[in-house]
């Protein structure tokens, strides 16, 4: 057989459970509306860095499963996060990206966050200060302590990340959910403090999961032409695909050759602490995070659903607090040379994905994607994927690879080896 | 006799009008020619997120040169980039050996192969604005960049690029 009629390209491929899913896990309303009711509500995200909260009063807002989000830093310099709406009437308190509270606004006194529609006003905990015209509006039928912004969890962990979780009762911290997942990086990132130096969004017309598939295989270094000269060689393909509990995974270091893009330069001297020289650890975390470490630059990339068609995914580059002018500088050139807005491998892998989002786009014909490569689990395996989409099944309670069905476990890939071998054996 | 400031500046305006030409139809060497030996490129925007300015692409004359060279090997959006530029400001030094520029800029992207070509091909739509700050050194007859700053207003890139703007 070459190419395929229809009843053949529909046809459940000669796989096993798992190494292959539905194409409407990328496309379907419904799956969306349910990732973000059972994964995204419930999960930690981390929604920025503190360097972006240097002083008391700074603040942030954001954006989780379509709820607006606030965080700021209080007078005791605590991080806290809050839902960003106003108890009253409920209008978004917070409009800009970011600002310190200790100047007043229009409608609000210092060091407060006051809502501009009627000047409800809130401290840095959340506590309701002032509602105006209280007496004369509810006499003594409501008071401020009745009236208190719905606060978030909120964690600083893993080099200075602010983690929010809209699940009270997520019961585990931050380290607890990543499952070992984030140790390989934690000596470097916890060495000094960490500072951002690079921020840029993207919305891309694809389901935010295609963006997390490409950040957990690197059999897709094909794309890139600076990885396959710069990689490609034993140490690069002996690199391991490790999976960890909650459908986290992390891929091992090796030493990138980057003297062989043209016009590149090793980055040596500049390597986070503990890090050996020009190595490269990446982490995948569920449901949508990936924290990138390439020798003198960590990138941060946080995917924010905005439908089963739409990802907003915000990149970050982040250095050493300590840095000085001449070393920002090469971390940033390095940082851009290939992950910045015209950077070369970062632009190779939104076109990859836009491709895949325009192919399933929702109510497009439902398609088998492959996700079956077993090569001993290391970097052009596929167990990345296969992993994730073995957690995302269990939470959804839905069959990746027929997502109208309940989830049933996967079979373990050394019993699926057997079993293949057993079927062999019998023909 | 040396040229007077009105014909320097005559003469900026041209070279930036004809840059432009040569960075809309893909004449990177002849970009490169117009440029000094201690040519810096940069493309930046200001970030209200994380209140920083940010750089998000450039490098010395040699870094520009071979990235622009490696581009055929870089799997790339060719939907083209036209930029619409407008010189506001020419400002010659004193003693006529540099001067600076300010244009305001827009680029408009019409897709080609960028999402679905057969849907989108044929689009424009407005990939970024923003301003061309230069710098020029003069010796003589030449005038050549010695600094270029992007700076950028549009901070939704999207897909991005591998071109330089
Ligand atoms: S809606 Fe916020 S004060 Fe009324
Ligand atoms: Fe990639």
């Amino acid at each position: 057989m070459s190419s395929r009629n229809h009843a053949q390209w529909n046809a459940t491929p000669d796989l096993q459970r798992g190494e292959w899913v539905d194409s409407r896990i990328y496309s379907d309303e419904q799956i969306f509306e349910d990732e973000l009711n059972k994964i995204w509500k419930k999960t930690w995200i981390p929604v920025c860095h503190e360097s972006e909260l240097k002083e008391a009063y700074s603040f942030r807002t954001m954006t989780i499963a379509r709820e607006p989000v606030i965080v700021v830093r209080g007078k005791d310099m605590v991080v806290r996060a809050f839902l960003n709406v106003c108890p009253h009437r409920g209008n978004m308190i917070e409009r800009r990206p970011s600002g310190n509270y200790k100047k007043g606004t229009p409608s609000g006194t210092p060091k407060t966050m006051t809502c501009m529609f009627h000047a409800w006003s809130f401290d840095m905990k959340g506590k309701c200060v002032n509602i105006s015209r209280k007496e004369a509006g509810y006499q003594d039928r409501l008071n401020e302590n009745q009236v208190g912004l719905r606060e978030l969890k909120c964690e600083v962990y893993f080099g200075g990340f602010v983690w929010v979780s809209l699940n009270d009762d997520i019961g585990v911290s931050v380290a607890e959910f990543a499952k070992g997942s984030l140790d390989v990086l934690l000596p470097s990132l916890s060495e000094e403090p960490l500072e951002v130096f690079h921020y840029h969004k993207a919305i891309i017309p694809c389901n935010y999961k295609l963006w997390h598939d490409t950040n957990c295989e690197f059999y897709h270094d094909y794309l890139h032409y600076h990885n396959r000269i710069t990689g490609f060689n034993d140490a690069y393909f002996a690199r391991k695909n490790n999976g960890f509990d909650g459908g986290h995974i992390n891929v091992g270091s090796f030493e990138v050759q980057y003297e062989n893009y043209e016009g590149s330069h090793g980055r040596e001297e500049l390597s986070f602490p503990h890090l050996p020289p020009n190595h490269w650890y990446m982490i995948d975390m569920f449901p949508g995070v990936n924290f990138n470490l390439r020798g003198s630059a960590l990138r941060c990339d946080l995917m924010t659903p905005l439908g089963p068609n739409s990802v907003m995914i915000e990149f970050r580059g982040l250095g050493l607090a300590s840095d000085s002018k001449k070393d920002r500088q090469t971390r940033i050139d390095h940082h851009n040379s290939i992950w910045g807005p015209f950077g070369r491998n970062l632009h190779e892998d939104l076109l990859a994905v836009t491709g895949q989002g325009a192919s399933m786009h929702p109510l497009a014909e439902s398609r088998k994607i492959l996700h079956g490569r077993h090569e001993n689990e290391t970097i052009h395996d596929e167990n990345g994927m296969r992993h994730y989409y073995e957690e995302w099944g269990k939470l959804l309670d839905r069959n990746p690879s027929d997502p109208m069905q309940k989830f049933k476990p996967y079979p373990e890939f050394k019993e699926q080896v057997a079993q293949r071998e057993a079927a062999a054996a019998v023909e | 006799m040396a040229a007077s400031s009105n014909e320097i500046q005559q003469k900026i305006r041209e070279l930036i009008y004809n840059t432009c030409i040569h960075l809309d139809d893909y004449q990177w060497e002849e970009w490169h020619d117009n440029c000094s030996e201690n040519f810096n490129y940069a493309i930046k925007a200001y970030s209200p997120e994380v209140q920083a300015d940010i750089k998000y692409h450039g490098g010395d004359k040699e870094y520009m040169e071979s990235i622009t060279k490696l581009l055929n090997k870089h799997n790339s959006d060719q939907s083209p980039l036209r930029r619409h530029c407008t010189v506001y400001r020419v400002d010659v030094a004193e003693d006529g050996k540099s001067a600076t520029a300010i244009s305001s800029l827009v680029v408009h992207q019409t897709q080609l192969d960028g999402v679905n070509s057969h849907v989108d091909a044929g689009t424009t739509s407005v990939f970024l604005v923003g301003r061309y700050n230069d710098k020029f050194v003069i010796d003589g007859d030449s005038i050549k960049f010695e600094d270029r700053e992007v700076r950028l207003d549009t901070r939704r890139l999207d897909k991005g690029t591998h071109w330089p703007i």
